[in-house]
């Protein structure tokens, strides 16, 4: 009898044991890009396949299936029914709206899907964002033309589309650096939608308006229009203006030594969230909640700076890639393992 | 309509004749043959949950491939379709979002919007009928005027509908999900529509402008007419819109006006006016939705997502005009 019970036990006991590890070795997790217009997304979404296949050498089974395509958001919302069809365990979406997708991140939740957003924040109380802080972003930069102008000078700042989510914060946050120096003005502030050509006009019209610029707060691939112009002009060496993070503009930051600091917003991201999300799918729990941003739902990563003390350094990681290739940075399981319990 | 009278003695074989009748015909096979290789290669999307996904998804575009059909029957295009989704979209959930979200509120805006959509349409209808401009031209433009008006309504996308709306929209009763009603009414009304004298009066000047009017119709007031009717289904295309996305945005219909034009041609109207039917629309609308989605169930790499699902449209595109044509032949 007791042999019996024993042999029953251990049964059971094995069951769960291959039931366990049937769970938590495979994990089908959704890639959902809306917008194919830069590198910067395919690099992205290579990134998070990378990622996807380290797991591997750890003894799980992560797959991954992509949705990449230029879509509107209803298109984004069909991307993220037909996970839903399929049955996956997480979605990971760089979202193409803050708010439309509440609705269906809603059903997600309801089908057992874990939801991360990442890149941008979204308000769906039924999804995580796993990012950078877009207004830390901003502020990062800012503090540093600050600094390197002493806390004195006029500044001009070019930004991408007003209206725009990270936009918005990315000003909320150099704007609130800048108040905190007496001493710095804030001569102009233009628009010039992300595009390289059109931060280089915008350059090119600021410094005919404002001679006497010291510094230049500039976003993304515009900076290496507006260095251009900066370049043309013959001030590279009585101006400091922020720069990007594209092998070709490290390359020339390097080359004629300019006077910058770049933010970096790494094609990363969405690797950094894989790693979370498996983490979370195994049922780990986060030491601090992702309860912060305005949407109560964030969890903000570092964001690293590249400046001329670790310039070097960039310039090593990006050798030997093609030019529009991003210096990146991403958790690796190690560390996103140490955010969990 | 005077072709199929025409050819009608030649005794065509039975199935012609058939196709003849019933010109959505090929596109009801189309879409039967897309949502079999679904279910053979995710079995989970003909499931009730994936088809009433596949409703809610493609809803919207439904309701604007019929509003476009109005005006292709008589010969017209609109442009502008899908700038007035955006248009009433922001319209109702600046004002919901203004009047608190009560459910007074959401039927309020809802008769706004519907108002919207058809000042929209009669816009449309007075400049290419009365002022007689050319269709893609006129529409195109006020396409850009309606966006701008969306725009100064709300600039930034994002202000979020109340809760009440999109749940509706989402809820099941009875066991059965919403958008299925939804979709029976738009059977019944669409049903009701093809009864109408306005329908047949469409066709006849999109077969032949020049005869009705000598035969006497009104061909102007029936051209407007035509494009208020592809207004209202427009606001009703914004509702579904809305009530997928819960949310404000005064760009979300400028990619669906094309679309609800192709889902039009695949459900085997002519564009030059005076053959078709709505229902071939409604098809067209799924061909649509269903290949997007077997694309990405086939396994299609990322990369090749948008080309693959445009070479796709022009197979289905080109496998109804040669089912249809060999029938008409």
């Amino acid at each position: 009898m007791k042999k019996l019970t024993l042999l029953a036990l251990s049964t059971v006991a094995m069951a769960a044991i291959s039931a366990s590890a049937a769970f938590a070795d495979d994990f089908k997790i959704g890639l959902s890009n809306g917008w194919v217009g830069s590198e910067w997304r395919t690099q992205m979404i290579e990134e998070a396949q990378a990622a996807a296949a380290a797991w591997k050498d750890k003894g799980h089974n992560v797959e991954v299936v992509v949705q990449s395509a230029n879509v509107d958001v209803p298109g984004q919302i069909a991307h993220i029914r037909n996970f839903i069809a399929e049955g996956v365990d997480a979605i990971i979406i760089n979202p193409n709206s803050p708010t439309a997708f509440d609705p269906v991140f809603a059903q997600a939740k309801e089908a057992g899907i874990l939801v991360i957003s990442t890149d941008a924040e979204v308000s769906s109380p039924d999804a995580v964002y796993v990012g950078i802080d877009q207004t830390a972003w901003g502020a990062a930069g800012a503090e540093w033309l600050a600094k390197t102008l002493n806390g004195k000078g006029n500044v001009v700042a070019i930004n991408g589309v007003a209206g725009h989510p990270a936009n918005e914060m990315r000003v909320a946050g150099y704007r609130s650096v800048f108040a905190k120096y007496p001493d710095i003005k804030l001569v102009n502030e233009v628009n010039a939608n992300w595009d390289q050509a059109q931060g280089q006009q915008a350059m090119q019209n600021l410094l005919a308006t404002n001679p006497d610029i010291n510094g230049v707060w500039v976003q993304d691939g515009m900076a290496a229009g507006a260095w251009k112009s900066i370049m043309d002009a013959g001030k590279k060496d009585q101006i400091a203006a922020t720069g990007e993070i594209r092998k070709d503009f490290i390359d020339i930051w390097t080359a004629d030594k300019l006077n910058s600091g770049a933010t970096v917003n790494p094609p990363g991201v969405m690797a950094s969230a894989l790693n979370v999300a498996v983490l979370m799918l195994q049922g780990r729990e986060l030491k601090e909640p992702a309860n912060k941003g305005q949407y109560g739902n964030a969890m903000y990563l570092p964001i690293p700076f590249i400046d001329s003390s670790n310039l070097a350094d960039a310039a090593k990681q990006l050798e030997g890639k093609p030019g529009y290739y991003s210096y990146t940075s991403a958790l690796s399981i190690a560390d996103a393992e140490a955010l969990f319990k | 309509m005077v072709d199929a009278v025409a050819k009608a003695p030649r005794q065509a074989g039975g199935i012609r004749r058939f196709i003849e009748r019933y010109p959505f015909v090929p596109a009801l096979v189309i879409m039967l043959v897309l949502l079999a290789l679904n279910g053979i290669w995710q079995p989970r999307s003909v499931s009730l949950v994936g088809i009433t996904g596949l409703v809610k998804t493609y809803l919207a575009l439904m309701l604007l491939a019929v509003a476009q059909t109005y005006v292709v029957y008589a010969g017209d295009i609109d442009l502008s379709a899908g700038a007035i989704v955006s248009l009433v979209n922001v319209v109702i959930v600046a004002f919901m979002a203004a009047m608190g979200g009560s459910a007074f509120s959401v039927i309020g805006a809802m008769a706004i919007g519907l108002g919207v959509g058809l000042a929209c349409g009669i816009v449309n209808g007075i400049v290419v009928a009365a002022f007689r401009l050319q269709a893609i031209v006129a529409t195109f433009a006020t396409s850009i005027f309606f966006t701008g008006l969306a725009l100064y309504v709300m600039p930034v996308a994002g202000t979020p509908a109340p809760a009440t709306f999109w749940r509706t929209f989402g809820a099941r009763y009875f066991e059965i999900p919403f958008v299925f009603y939804a979709a029976v009414l738009l059977a019944v009304i669409l049903s009701l529509l093809a009864r109408t004298r306005l329908s047949l009066q469409l066709l006849a000047v999109g077969d032949d402008a020049q005869g009705a009017y000598q035969s006497g119709l009104p061909v102007t007031a029936i051209r407007i007419r035509g494009y208020a009717l592809c207004g209202l289904f427009a606001a009703l295309a914004a509702f579904c819109v809305t009530g997928d996305t819960a949310s404000g945005d005064p760009l979300v219909g400028g990619k669906m006006t094309l679309f609800s034009v192709a889902a039009v041609v695949l459900g085997g109207s002519a564009l030059a006016g005076g053959y078709g039917t709505v229902v071939g629309s409604v098809f067209g609308a799924l061909i649509i939705g269903l290949i997007n989605s077997l694309v990405y169930f086939v396994g299609t790499p990322s990369e090749w997502q948008n080309l693959v699902q445009g070479l796709a449209i022009l197979v289905a595109l080109v496998a109804g005009i040669l089912i249809g044509r060999r029938a008409r032949a």
